[in-house]
């Protein structure tokens, strides 16, 4: 998250993360990473409790971490704000309907080569759009999505336009047999625990350093040897390729896709909603976001059905008022300085 | 890191005990007294307002039926109740509100709003051996795809320019030469497009290069430019209300005056189109699922004219014709599980396939595919401000005004 | 040629009651770098304003939309004061999510209020058109048009002549010198922030009169003020005019010479050469990009 701003008095947060203080015991250092398996393996234990409707609640929820976490590479640690990041999801899932529908390939192939698309789309506009800053990139990436959404709904004859295109998942015209709640389920998962596993090798490793000092200050970045042109497209091309999976995944689990919901600035949207909420430029941040979110706005929608969204957007007022920098960060603040005051983290950032 | 570490092996500890258990039995649906249907509706987003009218078509069923004493199945009466949930105009939503009612064990559902919702909807009912009555889904892509759970009551997309097309071919003094198209670029419309030339080119009219907008936009002024040049005879549009409105106020701003006048798919009949046309509706041709001239009859509704002033007791509005192909679809499931004799959702979908009854909505049968092709479509015409009936001519009650009689 | 000419003509028209949507959403982001996304919201509610008073008092939209522009002065100066200046000094995109939540309630609140429905503020002048040979104007969107124009001169004349208007510009070029120069940044930013939301209220208002509009129309109206914003740049109130004008024009020969459907895919691939080439906007000023807030 941007400490470029008038945040002076935590100068060490960067620092906490990856050298500590003191030697760490060796026994500690695999803690995170025994922590996620043990995650991923709840999950599994988790689905044999769990009705179909509710299966594909978490399901949804999966679907929204692997999101949150690729946002959070491109948006949290490296600090460009992409609006657009949905156009990444909406050609994954378009590459995957079309070559499904048309050619009758196999599902893993079209997953595999709807994400590497994806990564390359990231590179080629990577490279002139990363030249502009702040909410200049930030729109230039909307134009993107929407400009792309308009493209795939003009193309009739290839995506099918406004009328949808639908992957055949019955009869022999199928390739791939339709995987189920049950299999969604376990797709998606090894999908967010896929990009989760990114985002924490990222962030442990000098290419997320990097990405950290391009955050800070681009300028000093540059002049210390980084290749921020580089460093920034890599990390466009690595959330590209993973948004642009779960978009394929997505594709296939909706059997019927059309452009206006593959291309929805409602998901983008969400997704930075997720991070910010959950703490920016962490890995757990956009973990907790996303499901906490996710499961709040399912609740509201099934209890409060006249009510649900305006009742979510007093939520999200209320959360980035007293937590502006995310739950994460809050936190790890608060359990090291042993200040809880929810009314500081206000001051902080008022005018 | 290490307080979050904490957190998350504490939690993922948690999660791991609750996948030791085993899993409760599903919730069976409500009492055994009742027959409860599952309706997800679009009460919140683009869908909102059709949604809001599809929810008034199916609390009017419950509320006529329960009136009647409730639904013989057997040798019981069962209290109608529908369970809501908004999915808030979202297809992907739709579905997985259809996977929920599933869980609950509710396995009658009533559709969503329109194509997209329907369509998403009809693939898991399919899945999860449930029975869907469609009410709003009319595009005939999604009975197409081997699907043979799901049963609209209303006239499939095809029809509603045919009909128009049909209404002019028949009634119109002289007949025109041109007609032009203009068409949003969504499935429904593009299909009743298709139609639409369809039935244009069989009944001898020239049919100009179709133009198409997007879908959604208040702005068809270069379509309508385009056309000018043309000088089509007819405007026929194949869009939604709010394209609706744009190509009559653009229009009379534009100066195109075909000297037929217009014609649209979907919007006419509502009340929001004469209410912001004003006088700028007039003549226009409309297509309606359903007017209160329909003839047809059934026991818990009556006559077409008293179904629409049991709407207008309740709501305070003049019925749109969204409200009635609603409570057909309710109507359908309740006669449905009357005519098997049970709640289950096997029974019922054989006794559906099977029905043909006549009812205020008209004729509701269905073909192989599950559509219903035996309801004619109405075709309406604004005069002095409403929407009334004009073909076909047995339900007529009205004379068919052609503008282009005046030159 | 005819065609030609009426849709150049058309698309100036649109363009300029598009900037009038876009115009406060510009202010708005280059004076305080707050992006509202609520918008949308602010516009589509100043139609219903109009609409009300229309409906129930008869009252010409024309004079509706100074009601509009009032009551939703009043509401953006107290949302600015109360709840956006909490998160000021936060990164972008936290004013954003604050935003979003605002509108999902203003956009939902207005739902129930007044159901889904679109609405349309009927007028005796609206629809009619003048003349020229086979040339149509359409008088509704030429007197929107006229506000419009009115609106940016009146806007540009403020902050270049009036205490209030500098004040607001000065606090958008260095909001730490300026308090040290004694001006209020709190109050400013409400000032700023009411004004733009008056500005919606009064595009919500010729909007009303000239379209039909319903709550969900409110996304369109933000999406419609990000891109004109951007094109037409910020740091300058000529700004949303440009830009809005140009995205007039450009949708307008787009939809002549292409497909229909090809309209807003153009539109943005305008917005991306344009960003490419000219980042900081076609009359923006650059230095905006790259303010550091103490």
């Amino acid at each position: 998250m941007g400490t470029s701003s008038a945040d002076v008095s935590t100068p060490a947060r960067v620092a906490t993360t990856t050298a500590r203080p003191r030697a760490e015991a060796r026994w500690r250092r695999p803690l995170p990473w025994a922590a996620g398996a043990l995650v991923v393996l709840a999950c599994l234990g988790l689905q044999t409790q769990l009705y179909t409707g509710q299966e594909r609640t978490v399901t949804t929820i999966f679907m929204f971490v692997a999101l949150a976490q690729a946002w959070n590479i491109i948006g949290g640690f490296t600090g460009y704000a992409s609006f657009g990041q949905v156009v990444f999801f909406g050609l994954g899932g378009y590459t995957t309907a079309v070559v499904m529908y048309h050619w009758q390939w196999n599902f893993w192939l079209a997953l595999v080569v709807s994400g590497l698309l994806a990564a390359a789309f990231g590179a080629l506009i990577g490279l002139p759009l990363l030249r502009l800053k702040g909410h200049y990139f930030a729109i230039a990436t909307l134009g993107v999505a929407e400009g792309m959404r308009e493209v795939v709904t003009n193309l009739p004859d290839l995506t099918g336009g406004g009328a949808g295109i639908s992957i055949p998942t019955v009869g022999p015209g199928a390739p791939t047999a339709y995987l189920g709640n049950d299999g969604f389920y376990i797709l998606f998962l090894l999908l967010a625990a896929l990009a989760v596993l990114s985002a924490g090798l990222v962030s442990r490793s000098k290419f997320g350093l990097a990405l950290r000092a391009i955050n800070q200050d681009e300028a000093a970045a540059g002049s210390m040897g980084i290749n921020t042109t580089l460093a920034k497209v890599a990390a466009f091309t690595l959330s590209g390729f993973l948004v642009g999976l779960v978009g394929a995944s997505y594709a296939f689990q909706q059997v019927t896709i059309f452009p206006e919901r593959l291309f929805d600035v409602d998901i983008t949207v969400l997704m930075v909603v997720m991070v910010v909420i959950g703490g920016s430029g962490t890995v757990l941040g956009p973990l907790l976001g996303a499901v906490a979110l996710q499961y709040l706005s399912e609740y509201l929608r099934q209890h409060y059905t006249n009510l649900h969204t305006f009742i979510l957007g007093a939520i999200i007022i209320v959360a980035v008022i007293l937590l502006p920098q995310g739950v994460v960060n809050y936190a790890r603040e608060a359990a090291r300085t042993r200040d809880f005051s929810l009314l500081r983290n206000v001051r902080r950032y008022r005018l | 890191m290490r307080l979050s570490t904490l957190v998350v092996i504490t939690s993922a500890c948690a999660l791991a005990l609750s996948g030791c258990g085993s899993k409760g039995s599903a919730q069976s649906a409500a009492g055994s007294d009742t027959l409860t249907l599952g309706a997800a509706v679009s009460l919140t987003g683009q869908l909102a307002r059709e949604g809001a009218l599809t929810k008034e078509g199916y609390e009017l069923c419950q509320t006529k039926v329960n009136a009647a004493g409730g639904v013989p199945v057997g040798d019981k009466k069962l209290k109608l109740a529908i369970q809501y949930q908004d999915d808030t105009s979202k297809p992907d939503t739709a579905a997985q509100l259809v996977e929920q009612f599933n869980d609950k064990g509710v396995k009658l559902i009533l559709s969503s709003y329109g194509s997209a919702n329907s369509e998403a909807q009809a693939a898991v009912i399919e899945r999860n051996g449930q029975v869907m009555a469609d009410s709003a889904g009319a595009d005939n892509k999604i009975f197409e795809k081997g699907y043979r759970r799901t049963f609209a009551v209303l006239s499939p997309a095809t029809e509603y320019l045919a009909s128009i097309v049909k209404s002019i071919a028949e009634l119109a003094q002289p007949k025109p030469r041109t007609i032009a198209f203009v068409s949003a670029d969504d499935g429904f419309s593009k299909t009743a497009t298709e139609g639409g030339i369809a039935e244009a080119t069989k009944q001898g009219f020239t049919v100009l290069p179709a133009q198409y907008v997007p879908n959604g936009t208040s702005d068809v002024s270069s379509a309508l430019t385009k056309l000018k040049g043309q000088h089509p005879d007819v405007i026929v549009g194949s869009v939604h209300l709010v394209e609706g409105i744009a190509i009559m106020k653009q229009a009379h701003e534009l100066g195109v005056t075909p000297s037929g006048g217009f014609g649209e798919s979907v919007a006419p009949p509502t009340p929001d189109f004469v209410k912001t046309l004003g006088g700028q509706a007039e003549n226009v041709l409309g297509s309606s699922q359903w007017t209160e001239t329909v003839k047809g009859k059934d026991k818990y509704f009556g006559t077409a004219q008293q179904y629409s002033d049991d709407i207008q007791a309740k709501y305070g509005h003049r019925t749109d014709y969204h409200n009635a192909e609603a409570t057909a679809a309710c109507l359908a499931l309740v006669l449905a599980a009357e005519k098997a004799g049970s709640t289950d959702p096997n029974k019922v979908r054989d006794a559906l396939a099977g029905l043909d009854t006549d009812s205020f909505f008209g004729r509701i049968k269905f073909d192989p595919s599950g559509k219903n092709v035996y309801k004619p479509m109405s075709v309406i015409q604004i005069q002095d401000g409403k929407a009334v009936t004009v073909w076909p001519t047995e339900a007529a009650e009205a004379k068919f005004v052609w503008p282009g009689a005046k030159q | 040629m005819t065609a030609f000419v009426q849709a150049t003509l058309y698309g100036l028209l649109q363009g300029g009651l598009l900037a009038l949507v876009a115009v406060g959403f510009s202010m708005v982001w280059g004076v305080m770098n707050v992006i509202n996304v609520a918008q949308g919201a602010f516009v589509v509610l100043g139609a219903y304003i109009a609409f009300a008073l229309n409906s129930t008092l008869g009252l010409d939209p024309l004079l509706g939309m100074f009601v509009a522009a009032a009551v939703l002065f009043l509401f953006g100066y107290a949302v600015q004061r109360g709840l956006i200046n909490l998160v000021i000094n936060a990164p972008i995109y936290l004013t954003l999510l604050l935003t979003f939540g605002l509108d999902l309630m203003l956009v939902q609140g207005m739902n129930i209020a007044f159901t889904a429905d679109f609405r349309s503020i009927p007028t005796s002048w609206a629809g009619k058109s003048l003349a020229l040979g086979d040339i149509r104007i359409p008088l509704g969107r030429l007197i929107a048009f006229g506000v419009a124009v009115a609106v940016t001169l009146l806007l540009v004349a403020m902050v270049t002549r009036t205490r209030t208007g500098l004040s607001i510009m000065a606090t958008g070029m260095d909001r730490g010198a300026a308090r040290l120069m004694g001006i209020r940044a709190r109050h400013v930013y409400a000032l700023t922030f009411g004004l733009a939301a008056a500005l919606a209220g009064l595009a919500g208002a010729m909007v009303g009169t000239v379209g039909t509009f319903n709550p969900a129309a409110a996304a369109g109206y933000t999406l419609l003020s990000f891109v004109i914003a951007v094109l037409g740049g910020l740091g300058n109130m000529y700004g949303a005019l440009v830009g809005g004008l140009v995205i007039g024009l450009v949708e307008a020969w787009a939809g002549q010479y292409l497909p229909g459907t090809w309209v807003n895919a153009f539109a943005f691939l305008v917005l991306i050469l344009v960003l490419l080439f000219r980042p900081s906007g076609l009359v923006g000023r650059p230095f905006y990009a790259s303010r550091v807030e103490v």
